[in-house]
C-alpha cells in the first residue's frame, strides 16, 4: 500500500478510508519462555467483519487482550486509524506528576524536620507565653525554628532553656526572667560559635548569665551551633528525596496506565469476553447505561441515555429483560447483553471473543445476523470464533493463527482451501 | 440503586419513590418533643447512634458501593475529629466556629483518604484491605506520638459546643447545646439526613453506577471505559469525607477527642459488622445494622444492667452477672446466626451486592 504522509492523509477523505481502521504491527507477547503471539501483523479495514481463527491455544485471546489494553505486548504496536492508542503526555499529566512529587516531598520533610516540634515552636509555645500567634509573627517564629534557636519552656514551677523542638533541656531556672536571660546569653554564645567572633554580642555582654554559659559544656554549644545546618540539611534532603520518589512513582503509575483498557475503550474499541463478564448484580439496563456513561469519548453526547439504552437493548433482542438482573438472564441473553454493553460505548471497532460459544444452531444463526447488522450500522467487527460455519458465513476476511504465528490470511473461500490451515486444524496425514 | 425493579424500562427515568426516609426523618425529628427521656441521657446515647450511623454509611460507600474492603475507617473518623478539635479548642489559637471547623474536618479527612488511595490504586482485594488496616494503625500511632499536636494519650479538649458564642434571637446557642441534649440530637439527625440523601443521589448517578460496575467486575468496567482508578479515588474521597464529618460530630458531642485508642481497629471492625449485618450496599440496611449493633452496645446494655440491679439479680455489681459483661458474646452469637441464616444481611439491596469483596485474585480474564 502506498503510504501518504500524515498531513496529506488528513486532507483527503478517500485516503483515510483506504487506510485500515485497526492495524496491528509485529505484535509479540511472551509469557516467560512461552511465545503466545509472534510477530503478528493484522489489518482490519473500515466497515469489514474480520475473523481471527485458530486451534485452541493459538494466541487469539492474547492478541485480543493486547489490542484492548488488558495485556501489555512484549513488542509491537496497535494503531487505530493510523494513531497509536495511548494516552498522550499532556501538561495536566506533567503538572500532576510534579504536584504528587511535591506532596510526597512535603510529607517526608514534615517527618524529617519534626513537625511536632514545629507545632510546639509556632503554635503552642507562643500560646503558653500568652501571645497567641498571628500571621505577622508566624514567619519570624518559623525562621527561628529553622535557625535552631534556643527557646524557653515552662514545666510546672520551673523554666527551662530548651532546643526549639523542646526535646533537649540545656538549663533549668526558677524564674522566667532568669531563664530568658540565660537563653539570650546561650544563644549569643551558640551563634558566635557558628558565625565566628565579633558578628554578634559576646556572651560576656550578658553579665552574670555569662557565668552560667561557661558552666555549659563546650561540646553542647558546638552541637547546638551545628543544629541549624543539620535541620536544614535534613529538611532539604527529605524534600528532594521525597519529590524524586513521589514524582517517579507518579510517572510510573501514569505510564502503566497509558494503554489501560479504559483508554482503549475511550478511544473507540469495545470488546466482549470469552467467559462472559457482566455486572451480574446490576440490571440489564444498568449494564448498558454504564457503557453509555463512559465509553467512547469522541462520540456525540447523548441527551436521553435511558431511551438510548432501551433502544440498544431492543436492538440485540433484550427489550423485555431491561429490568432483570444480568445474573438472572439465560445464557444466550447474557452473551447478547455483553454485546449490547459493548455497543453502548459507541465503538468504532468491536472485538467479539467467541460470541456464539455454547449456543444452539438457531441462537448461533441469530447472533451471526446480529453481527452483520452491527457491521451494517457502521461498526467494524473483529471476531474470534470456533464455529466455522459462522465464521465462513459472516467474515469478509479471515486470519488464521497457529502457535502464535499467523499462517494464513484471505477471504473465507481461500482459507477453506489453504493446506496449512487444514493441517493446523486436522493434523498431518500419517501416510 | 434507584432503578425500577419492574420490567417497565421507561420508569427508570424517575427515582424510586421515597418510601421510608421521609417518614423516618420526621418521626426522629419530633420524637424528642414527645418522648421525655430523649431530652436526657437517652438523647445523648441516640445522638452517638446517629453519629455511628454516619460513619457506617461512610464505610458502606467503600465496601458496599465500590467493593473495596476497608479496614481503617476509624482512622479517618479520628482525623476528622482531631482536625475539628485542633481548630476549635480554646487552648489553641484558632478558635474557628463549628461550621468552619466541620468543613475543614471533612476536607482534611477527604485529603487523607486520597493520600491513602493514590499509591494503592493498583492493589486489589485482600492486598488493599491489608493496606487500609495498616493505615488505620499508622494513624492511631501517629495520633499518639505527635504529642504536641494531638495531646498524646490525653487527647484534646475541651471542644466547645457548636454555636458557642453565637446568639440568635436572645438564645445563647452554645449554652443551649450544653444544657439540652436535644440540640445535638437534632444537629446529628440533620447531618445524618444530609448524608443519606446525598448517598441516595450518588447511587443513581453516573459515578454511582461506575462504582457498582467496579465492584461487580473491575476488568469489565475498565473495558467499557470506566476510569477505574479515578472512580476508586472518588470513592475513597467521598467515604473519607463522610467519616470526617462523623468524627467532627463525635468529638464535639463528647467535647474531647478522648485518647487515640478510640479510633482503633476495633471501631473499624464494629462498623464493618454493622454494614454486613444490615446488608452490603444498602442504606436502610446500614442504618438498621448500626441501630442493632451500636444501639445494643451503648443503649441496651447499660439499661439491662440497671434493670438487673434493680430487680436484685446482681446486687454486688459483678461483671459475670451483669449484662454488659456478656455483650461481646451476644454480639458474636448474633453475627454467627446471621451469617448462617441470612448471609445477605437484614435489608439487602435488590441488586444482591450482599457479598464481601472478592478475595485477591479475581483478575485476569
Amino acid at each position: 500500500m502506498v503510504r501518504f504522509p500524515r498531513r496529506r492523509r488528513d486532507r483527503s477523505l478517500e485516503q483515510t478510508a483506504a487506510d485500515p481502521l485497526l492495524s496491528v504491527d509485529r505484535l509479540t507477547v511472551r509469557f516467560g519462555g512461552l511465545v503466545a503471539v509472534a510477530d503478528l501483523d493484522l489489518d482490519v479495514e473500515q466497515g469489514a467483519i474480520a475473523s481471527l481463527i485458530g486451534p485452541n491455544g493459538a494466541g487469539k485471546t492474547t492478541a485480543f487482550n493486547c489490542i484492548s489494553g488488558i495485556n501489555r505486548p512484549t513488542r509491537g504496536t496497535v494503531r487505530l486509524d493510523g494513531r497509536r492508542v495511548a494516552r498522550p503526555f499532556t501538561p495536566v499529566a506533567f503538572w500532576g506528576i510534579v504536584a504528587i512529587g511535591l506532596l510526597t516531598g512535603l510529607l517526608v520533610a514534615a517527618v524529617a524536620i519534626d513537625i511536632d516540634g514545629v507545632w510546639l515552636a509556632v503554635v503552642k509555645r507562643p500560646m503558653a507565653a500568652g501571645e497567641p500567634p498571628r500571621a505577622a509573627t508566624l514567619g519570624r517564629r518559623l525562621r527561628s525554628y529553622f535557625r535552631w534557636e534556643l527557646a524557653v519552656d515552662r514545666l510546672g514551677a520551673s523554666w527551662r532553656v530548651v532546643t526549639p523542638d523542646g526535646r533537649e533541656v540545656v538549663a533549668i531556672r526558677r524564674s522566667r526572667e532568669d531563664a530568658s536571660r540565660l537563653r539570650d546569653a546561650l544563644q549569643a554564645a551558640v551563634t558566635a560559635r557558628r558565625a565566628g567572633p565579633g558578628t554578634v554580642p559576646e556572651a560576656t555582654d550578658f553579665g552574670d548569665a555569662a557565668d552560667a554559659v561557661h558552666a555549659v559544656d563546650g561540646e553542647v554549644l558546638d552541637r547546638l551551633a551545628a543544629g541549624k545546618r543539620a535541620i536544614r540539611l535534613r529538611g532539604w534532603t527529605a524534600l528532594a528525596a521525597g519529590w524524586l520518589v513521589g514524582a517517579a512513582g507518579g510517572y510510573a503509575v501514569w505510564r502503566r496506565g497509558r494503554r489501560s483498557p479504559e483508554v482503549v475503550a475511550a478511544a473507540g474499541i469495545a470488546r466482549t469476553f470469552q467467559n462472559i463478564r457482566l455486572f451480574e448484580g446490576m440490571t440489564a439496563l444498568e449494564n448498558v447505561r454504564v457503557g453509555l456513561d463512559w465509553g467512547h469519548r469522541g462520540s456525540r453526547r447523548i441527551d436521553d441515555p435511558e431511551q438510548v439504552a432501551t433502544e440498544i437493548l431492543a436492538k440485540v433482542g433484550l427489550a423485555g429483560e431491561a429490568g432483570r438482573r444480568a445474573g438472572e438472564l439465560a445464557y444466550g441473553d447474557r452473551r447478547r447483553l455483553e454485546i449490547a454493553r459493548a455497543l453502548a460505548t459507541r465503538p468504532r471497532l468491536l472485538l467479539l471473543d467467541e460470541p456464539t460459544a455454547g449456543m444452539n444452531p438457531a441462537e448461533t444463526a441469530a447472533v451471526a445476523e446480529l453481527i452483520r447488522q452491527i457491521r451494517d450500522s457502521g461498526v467494524t467487527v473483529l471476531l474470534i470464533e470456533h464455529h466455522m460455519q459462522t465464521v465462513m458465513r459472516v467474515s469478509d476476511r479471515v486470519s488464521v493463527l497457529d502457535h502464535g504465528v499467523k499462517i494464513a490470511e484471505g477471504t473465507p473461500r481461500e482459507i477453506r482451501r489453504d493446506e496449512r490451515v487444514i493441517k493446523a486444524y486436522l493434523g498431518e496425514a500419517e501416510a | 440503586m434507584a432503578v425500577p425493579h419492574d420490567a417497565s424500562a421507561s420508569a427508570g427515568r424517575r427515582r424510586r419513590p421515597v418510601r421510608w426516609e421521609l417518614p423516618a426523618l420526621v418521626a426522629a425529628a419530633v420524637a424528642p418533643l414527645l418522648v421525655p427521656p430523649l431530652g436526657g441521657g437517652l438523647g445523648g446515647q441516640v445522638t452517638i447512634l446517629f453519629i455511628y450511623a454516619i460513619l457506617a454509611l461512610a464505610l458502606n460507600v467503600m465496601v458496599g458501593f465500590t467493593g473495596i474492603l476497608h479496614l481503617g475507617i476509624a482512622a479517618l473518623f479520628g482525623i476528622g475529629g482531631y482536625t475539628a478539635a485542633i481548630l476549635t479548642v480554646p487552648t489553641l489559637p484558632f478558635g474557628w466556629p463549628f461550621a468552619a471547623a466541620a468543613t475543614a474536618a471533612v476536607a482534611v479527612a477527604a485529603g487523607a483518604g486520597l493520600l491513602l488511595a493514590a499509591p494503592t490504586l493498583r492493589l486489589r482485594g485482600d492486598y488493599l484491605a491489608i493496606v487500609t488496616l495498616g493505615f488505620g494503625e499508622v494513624v492511631k500511632v501517629a495520633l499518639r506520638n505527635l504529642e504536641e499536636i494531638t495531646g498524646g494519650m490525653q487527647g484534646l479538649g475541651p471542644v466547645p459546643p457548636p454555636g458557642a458564642a453565637l446568639e440568635i434571637g436572645g438564645i445563647d446557642l452554645g449554652r443551649e447545646f450544653v444544657v439540652d441534649p436535644r440540640w445535638f440530637y437534632w444537629l446529628a439527625l440533620a447531618a445524618l439526613a444530609a448524608v443519606v440523601s446525598g448517598l441516595r443521589w450518588l447511587e443513581g448517578s453516573r459515578l454511582g453506577r461506575a462504582m457498582a460496575a467496579v465492584r461487580e467486575d473491575e476488568l469489565a468496567a475498565a473495558a467499557v471505559g470506566v476510569p477505574v482508578g479515578r472512580v476508586k479515588l472518588a470513592a475513597f474521597a467521598i467515604s473519607s469525607a463522610i467519616a470526617g464529618l462523623a468524627g467532627c460530630l463525635y468529638v464535639t458531642s463528647l467535647s474531647t477527642t478522648a485518647d487515640p485508642n478510640t479510633y482503633d481497629f476495633q471501631r473499624s471492625v464494629l462498623m464493618l459488622c454493622a454494614v454486613i449485618l444490615g446488608g452490603l450496599g444498602s442504606i436502610p440496611g446500614t442504618l438498621a445494622g448500626v441501630a442493632i449493633l451500636v444501639g445494643f452496645d451503648t443503649v441496651l446494655a447499660p439499661r439491662a444492667d440497671a434493670w438487673l440491679q434493680q430487680v436484685g439479680l446482681n446486687t454486688t455489681g459483678s461483671s459475670i452477672l451483669s449484662f454488659s459483661g456478656w455483650r461481646l458474646a451476644v454480639f458474636g452469637m448474633v453475627l454467627i446466626v446471621m451469617m448462617r441464616f441470612r448471609p445477605e444481611g437484614l435489608l439487602p439491596t435488590r441488586r444482591g451486592a450482599g457479598k464481601l469483596p472478592p478475595a485477591a485474585g479475581n483478575s485476569e480474564n
